[in-house]
Order: C-alpha cells, then structure tokens, then sequence
C-alpha cells in the first residue's frame, strides 16, 4: 500500500516534469514559440490591469510612507524633466554622430533617422521583474503599434528592444541583458565597429570585437551601427567608453561601456516604430 | 500528512493564494529592491506546501505556482514550472522524516530550498541557452533570498495551511471526504 502511494507519487511528479520539458521546448522552438507567447500574451491582457489596480491602490501608501505629501506628484514631475534631459542629451550625442557621418549620409538619402521615425510614448509599468534579466514592461503593446524587434530609445540614447508585445503591454530586453548584443561605430568618421555585449543586470555592458591598437578614449560616444543585421536603425546612442585595457596577449582591447540612457530613470520611454531593413 | 486528502475546495484556495502571492510578489517585492535583486516568494509556495502536506503536493503547487509565474516573467516558460516542481518534491521528500512541529524546520527549509531552486534555476536557464541568468550577482542574490524566505516563509505557510486544510489536520476549515478528493 505505502509502495503503491509512493510509486504513484514519483509518476505525478515524472508528469509534472516531462509536462515542464515539453513547455520549455514549446518556447525555445522557433516554430512553436508563437503557441506559448500567444498564452502569455492572453494571460498578460488579463493581468495587466489586475495588478495596476493593485498597484494603484498600494502605490498611495508606499509614498506615504516615503514622508512626503507631495512625493507622487515630485516623482512624477522629476520623471518628466529627467526625460527631458534625457531627450536632450540624445539630441546632442545624435549631432556629432551626423558630424561624423555627414558626407557619408548625403549619398545614403533612405538612411532612416530617429528624428524621421515614428515613436510611441510609453510609461514603465515594472522593472526587472525577475532577479535574472534585465527587462522593464512597458504600457503599450500591439494595440498601440509596438512590435517585437521595435528599439526603444529614452533618457539619453538606446534603452533596449521589445522582445515580447501583448495586447496592451510589451516587455523590452535592455542593453545591460546577458543576451544584448548592439552593433556599434566609434571614432574618427565612425569608422570603427564594435559590438556592445550586455553583462547582466547592474553590470556595464562591454564592447567587444575591437582589435588592439584602436584609438580610443574615455568618454568616446558609441552609436548603433545598423550594419550588424540592421537590428537598430544607426546613429542612436548607446553609450561612452568607461574604462579600456588590453591584456597581454589578448586579440582584442577590453572596453567597458557606460550606457547613454540613464537606466534606473525609465519612467517614460519612446518606442521607435522602426522594421529592420525597411 | 497525505496528499490524497486535497479536495476542489481546497485546490480553489490554493490558486487563490497563488494568485494572491503573485500579486505581492510583482507589485510590492519587485520594488523591494537591494543592490539590483528583490525577494522571491514564489519558491515559499512549493516548500509551504510540501511541509504541510508531503512530497506530492509540494510538486504539484510548485509545478501550478511556477506555471503563473511563468506567464508574467520574460524568463523562458515552463522553467519556473519545472523548478517549482522538483523543488516541492524534493523539500516534501527529504523533511518526511522530520516532526513539522519542529520550530527551525520552516525558516531552514525556507531558506536552503529557495537558495537551492535558484540556483537550479540560473544554472538550468544557462543550460537553455540564457547565458545571461549565471552573469548575475549571486551574493547579493542569495543574501537577498535569504532573508526575504526567513522573514516571510511564516505568512506564507499560514495561507498555504489554511488552502491545503482538511479534516486531518489540525488547521482544518473544510471537512474533506474520499469522495471529494482531487489528488
């Protein structure tokens, strides 16, 4: 009798786990992928709006407790001006790059520029909502005109790219993600290529690919390349060179990238209505 | 203890605290945010449940509570599932032979458990072909999960006590009948 329960326990279990498998294997296919992101996105429409109620109904007592009557209507002004600046910064950073760049960007009429590009104003409605991705969800989705592979751009150059839409909402992995990958020019008429790396939430992503001997400096701006299968449109800001070294014997200069946008301020953000290779 | 004494009123309260426990979990511990990481409650869902009811439901909450999480996290679906479910069985398992009454049993089972399922987690995540999941701080991490399990594995095994109650037990709101029983 105690056999029979506890072999019949294990088999609930084997269940459960081979049940656990074959959803992972589900998602990781490219083909069937669309199955459990359809379940997802149908969860999410459901979901969203429980938990910003929720979220509305405990966001009043957090600031209260933050010891501030005027704190929700600061935060939200400082948010603003914090975008602002951001906008701004970016504006700036994109001038040296069509500096750089503009006798090249006579002859290539079509290159598409951010300022020509549609945008979605977007606000974030959660960060990093697991401890192993670096991601914000956003509170625009296909409704809104926000698709999978769109940039998304926000206090002071590139934040990340949507990698999932839901109906109303959409997450976007950003650039300090261990699966980010960002092609880059740097330096003199942005003749140098790099590839910016995320290294995981709180880390500085690196570049990487950069042959020792290359002229670099502190501070050097980085933008979207759009040559590495065109996943950015070019000339969007994406970080400065924070550190560099080359270590003895190494094929390539280590360098570690600041990010341009200011990430822990992505209060709101512009989802750039861009296809790749469009 | 037994698994075979879960009925449909207690499955109905078990989503709910589930439900309730996702809640917390993404609108209040994901701003409860030190050096980048935040508390995790959802492994507490699969260790409550093994230790008030044995191996079996603690896999199968831990399977139902990862399923949830999964909808709502940018992680690949069905791991949190797959994490949740070995997890439960396995806190279920190796605590059968110990008195539940034992005052250390739930904060040590907390803690071990949750710190075990992430790092199970990270390194199956890694093995799928999310390299980025081993790239985090695991000190700050664990120390995060720690804590966050000891302090708040109590509220938590309450409600789960409270779903999983039946006649058996010596918490129980809801009289459970052979008849009636789900798994």
């Amino acid at each position: 009798m105690a056999r029979s329960r506890r072999s019949r326990r294990t088999l609930t279990v084997i269940v459960l786990v081979v049940v656990s498998l074959s959803l992972i294997s589900l998602d990781l296919n490219g083909r069937t992928h669309s199955l459990t992101s359809g379940i997802k996105s149908v969860a999410n429409d459901i979901y969203s709006p429980l938990r910003q109620g929720v979220d509305d109904l405990i966001r009043p007592i957090g600031s209260f407790f933050a010891g501030a009557f005027n704190y929700g209507s600061l935060q939200s002004e400082n948010e603003q001006l914090q975008r602002q600046i951001g906008q701004l910064k970016a504006t700036q950073a994109e001038k040296g790059f069509e500096q750089n760049q503009l006798h090249q960007l006579t002859q290539l009429g079509n290159l598409p520029f951010l300022n020509s590009l549609p945008t979605v104003t977007a606000q974030t409605v959660d960060q990093n909502s697991s401890n192993f991705t670096a991601t914000i969800t956003l509170n625009k989705g296909r409704a809104d005109g926000v698709a999978v592979g769109y940039p998304v751009v926000g206090a002071g150059g590139l934040v990340g790219q949507v990698i999932q839409s839901f109906h109303h909402t959409c997450v976007v992995r950003l650039i300090t993600d261990g699966q980010s990958k960002v092609g880059v020019v740097f330096g003199p008429a942005n003749k140098y290529t790099a590839i910016v790396d995320g290294q995981g939430p709180g880390n500085d992503p690196t570049a990487d690919l950069v042959a020792p001997g290359t002229p670099l400096r502190k501070g050097q701006h980085m933008w979207t390349s759009g040559l590495q299968a065109a996943t950015f449109p070019p000339g969007i800001p994406v970080g400065t060179v924070a550190s560099f070294h080359t270590p003895s014997g190494a094929s390539q200069i280590s360098i570690t990238v600041e990010p341009s946008a200011n990430l822990s301020q992505l209060a709101y953000v512009d989802v750039v209505q861009w296809v790749p290779n469009t | 203890m037994g698994a075979q004494h879960v009925t449909a009123r207690s499955a109905v309260r078990v989503i709910f605290v589930i439900f309730l426990v996702l809640m917390v979990q993404q609108t209040m511990m994901v701003a409860l945010r030190v050096g980048g990481v935040h508390p995790d409650l959802l492994w507490l869902l699969p260790i409550t449940a093994a230790l008030a009811d044995g191996p079996e439901t603690g896999g199968i909450v831990g399977f139902w509570a990862g399923l949830a999480f999964d909808l709502v996290l940018p992680t690949p679906f069905g791991m949190s599932a797959l994490v949740g479910c070995l997890l439960g069985y396995a806190v279920g398992a190796l605590t059968a032979a110990v008195d539940p009454r034992t005052t250390w049993l739930k904060p040590v089972a907390a803690l071990t458990g949750s710190v075990a399922a992430d790092m199970l987690f990270a390194v199956l995540g890694a093995i799928l072909g999310q390299p980025q999941m081993v790239q985090i701080d695991f000190v700050a991490l664990f120390f995060m999960i720690s804590i966050s399990s000891v302090v708040f594995v109590l509220p938590v095994s309450r409600l789960m006590r409270w779903a999983l109650a039946g006649e058996n037990h010596r918490h129980s709101l809801v009289p459970a009948h052979a008849d009636q029983r789900l798994w």
